[in-house]
């Protein structure tokens, strides 16, 4: 009797189980999180750590829907599966189709290296599962025109316009005479995508491009390029330049005595802001785009400080540009699972291509994706330049902290 | 002209630099006739040694190199003593122990130090220049005294193995062990020493590069790369070569980054070295 009791105790739980495992959503995280941008890779998937136990859980001090609840729909928990590409190509197509086939994710988030987000979503698109693109900046990733691919950050080809902008603000209210300019840029897929970004924009305004210099990532010095690059002498230069090489750029800079009038940097080791407070005042007055910065998040972004300290419970540092993009990527998949009311791909995929979503995490408030692409249209950014240590937010001016210091001081 | 000499110390600076890296790797592998794989990860532990010493406790990098060196003298006679004497004589073990090594060093790094790139500032060497020419040309104090340490560790190296008892004996283990042994050299004790100073040497590079590299998990990977290269090219075990491959490594480097493009500099690099294995596969001053 008791053993036949036991059995249908057991059985019970069994059922119990199987229903609890049920209520799970499994979603993949691909990001570098070894390799040299590993530290980029880790933030992004705190980012993404960061949403996801704010929708499992309840916080009602946060000013987001899905803080409300614990999980999605009714009472589904999300799962994250971490997966690293270690900045490869082939490592995240592999690892994509891991996560998808045999991890059965429900999407995937990632890559932040637009040279691993390519394969990896031409994956996701074979199997028509949900990418959705944070970081990665490459123009090219929207204009492939997949259906299941949706990414929230600005393109370089955004910015690049944005910047040249900038340069002729500069020339007509400081008579800053930016007439010339340089590139230099590691020698990916996001590199050079930035850079060709960089050159068509320079083109358009009439400012000539003269020195084109790319580098191996990971070199152990940057003593030619920046010879290169003080040789031509440009008024102006644009960097696409990661991790420890930015620290290398700045450093080899000052050891060649030579600073542009502006330099401007993308996505790069200028968002990260352990390089810009280790750099010291060799950092200063560099300039970049920005997503998001504390200061710029204080005044324009109220929704984020709150969510921010719990993502630094994590890694240490405040969101930046890149992280932030991934944990909105969280956020808005989250509304779009919550309003499609349902777990099947298409219907979330159709929510995403046709739905403007309210987004406190990002700039500008809103989240739309342009289809064909799946580029957030809604996307924006700020010039800000690193001024006492602060990233100070300075074009447009609607939204800006201070004024730029023009041209930059000599070391 | 300037422009000229420019590029010429900055492929000298680097060439002694990659000689200091490599003079180490030279040694162990001219004696035990093995590759240690985790070569580049010693340096990377050996400048998270100055690193820490300098972020914790201000020691300055021109200081702090004599405990990178310590330290790396110690990691490797450990090495030596529980990785590669365990694994001696079967064929690739050895080079396949130490590649599982240098993987175990990178990844306890990443995993207690976090990926992050950790910068030095505030170092007595930062920043410093010595301008020449009115600035024609600009030669970087911490490279030009980590150019003159590689001059004097490979000085004090090379004096060591033609002019001293020891360096005969480790000459003798490398041409011969049997026959070193059957003279009465303790071969054992060599292969510990020769190991340690080799991980000692690499560990004086490894103490000055904070004051102008970032310190990560993944520094050692393309340097690690470049000193067996620069063995290979000198010669297995010889120190002059080792240094003369360096050099040349270097300058071929800055001026093909210069002169041709930058992105060309390690493909010039590296067909050069392809180039001198396939016509003189002993290196140039192979033992």
């Amino acid at each position: 009797m008791q053993r036949k009791l036991m059995l249908v105790v057991m059985a019970v739980l069994l059922v119990l189980g199987a229903g609890a495992q049920e209520k799970i959503i499994k979603i993949g995280t691909l990001f570098p999180l070894t390799g040299p941008v590993a530290t980029a890779g880790q933030r992004c998937t705190a980012a993404v750590e960061t949403i996801v136990d704010i929708i499992n859980g309840v916080y009602p001090n946060l000013d987001l829907p899905i803080a409300k609840k614990a999980g999605l729909l009714d009472g589904y928990k999300i799962v994250l599966v971490k997966a690293d590409h270690q900045g490869k190509p082939d490592v995240a197509k592999s690892e994509a189709e891991r996560l998808y086939e045999q991890e059965k994710v429900f999407a995937i988030i990632g890559c932040y290296n637009s040279a691993a987000t390519k394969p990896a979503s031409a994956v996701a698109e074979r199997l028509q599962k949900i990418f959705m693109c944070g970081a990665s900046s490459s123009a090219a990733l929207t204009e492939r025109e997949f259906k299941y691919f949706f990414r929230l950050a600005p393109t370089d080809r955004i910015e690049s316009y944005e910047f040249v902008e900038w340069f002729q603000e500069l020339n007509k209210s400081r008579n800053a005479n930016i007439r010339t300019a340089a590139v230099i840029y590691e020698n990916t897929e996001f590199g050079k995508h930035a850079a060709d970004e960089a050159k068509a924009a320079s083109a358009k305004a009439g400012i000539k491009i003269i020195a084109d210099v790319p580098f191996t990532p990971g070199a152990t010095n940057l003593n030619s390029e920046i010879q290169k690059l003080k040789a031509a002498n440009a008024d102006a230069l644009f960097g696409a330049v990661l991790g420890a090489d930015y620290s290398l750029m700045v450093r080899t800079m000052k050891q060649a005595n030579w600073k542009p009038k502006i330099a401007i940097n993308y996505c790069s080791g200028y968002q990260d802001p352990n390089i810009a407070q280790q750099l010291g005042q060799d950092g200063w007055y560099f300039m970049g785009s920005a997503g998001y910065t504390p200061e710029f998040g204080m005044r324009f972004m109220k929704a984020v400080a709150p969510v921010e300290e719990y993502f630094k419970k994590k890694v240490n540092v405040p969101f930046d540009s890149n992280s932030i993009q991934e944990a909105v990527a969280m956020y808005v998949l989250a509304l779009a699972i919550e309003k499609a009311g349902s777990l099947d791909t298409e219907k979330v995929a159709e929510v995403l291509r046709t739905t403007t979503f309210d987004s406190p995490l990002s700039m500008g408030g809103k989240v739309q994706f342009e289809i064909p692409g799946g580029q957030n249209i809604k996307a924006q950014s700020v010039i800000s330049q690193i001024q006492n240590g602060k990233y100070i937010t300075v074009y447009p001016y609607e939204y800006k902290d201070g004024d730029a210091i023009f041209p930059m001081p000599g070391w | 002209m300037g422009l000229f000499l420019q590029v010429l110390l900055d492929g000298l600076w680097s060439g002694l630099l990659y000689g200091l890296i490599a003079a180490g790797l030279s040694l162990i592998w001219g004696v035990l006739d093995i590759i240690n794989f985790a070569h580049g990860e010693f340096l990377m532990a050996g400048m998270y040694v100055s690193f820490f010493l300098g972020f914790l406790f201000k020691i300055d990098p021109l200081v702090s190199w004599v405990a990178s060196a310590a330290f790396l003298f110690l990691l490797g006679v450990v090495t030596y003593k529980f990785v590669v004497k365990r694994t001696l004589g079967k064929a690739m073990a050895p080079l396949l122990a130490t590649f599982g090594l240098s993987m175990v060093i990178k990844n306890f790094a990443m995993n207690r130090f976090t990926p992050n790139f950790r910068i030095l500032s505030g170092t007595i060497m930062e920043g410093k220049v010595i301008s020449l020419g009115q600035g024609a040309v600009m030669i970087p104090v911490p490279n030009l005294v980590t150019a003159l340490f590689s001059l004097v560790v490979l000085g004090l190296l090379y004096w060591m193995l033609t002019r001293t008892r020891f360096g005969w004996a480790v000459q003798a283990t490398a041409m011969d062990v049997e026959a070193a042994r059957l003279m009465g050299v303790n071969t054992e004790r060599i292969f510990i020493l020769v190991f340690g100073i080799g991980g000692a040497c690499v560990g004086v590079a490894a103490g000055l590069l904070p004051s102008y590299l970032a310190t990560h998990p993944d520094v050692g990977s393309l340097f690690g790369l470049i000193a067996f290269m620069v063995v290979a090219m000198g010669g297995f075990g010889s120190i002059p070569g080792a240094l003369l491959a360096a050099i040349l490594i270097g300058l071929i480097e800055s001026f093909a980054g210069f002169y041709i493009a930058p992105v060309f500099k390690y493909v010039a690099v590296f067909g050069v070295y392809l180039l001198v294995i396939m016509i003189r596969p002993k290196g140039l001053f192979g033992w």
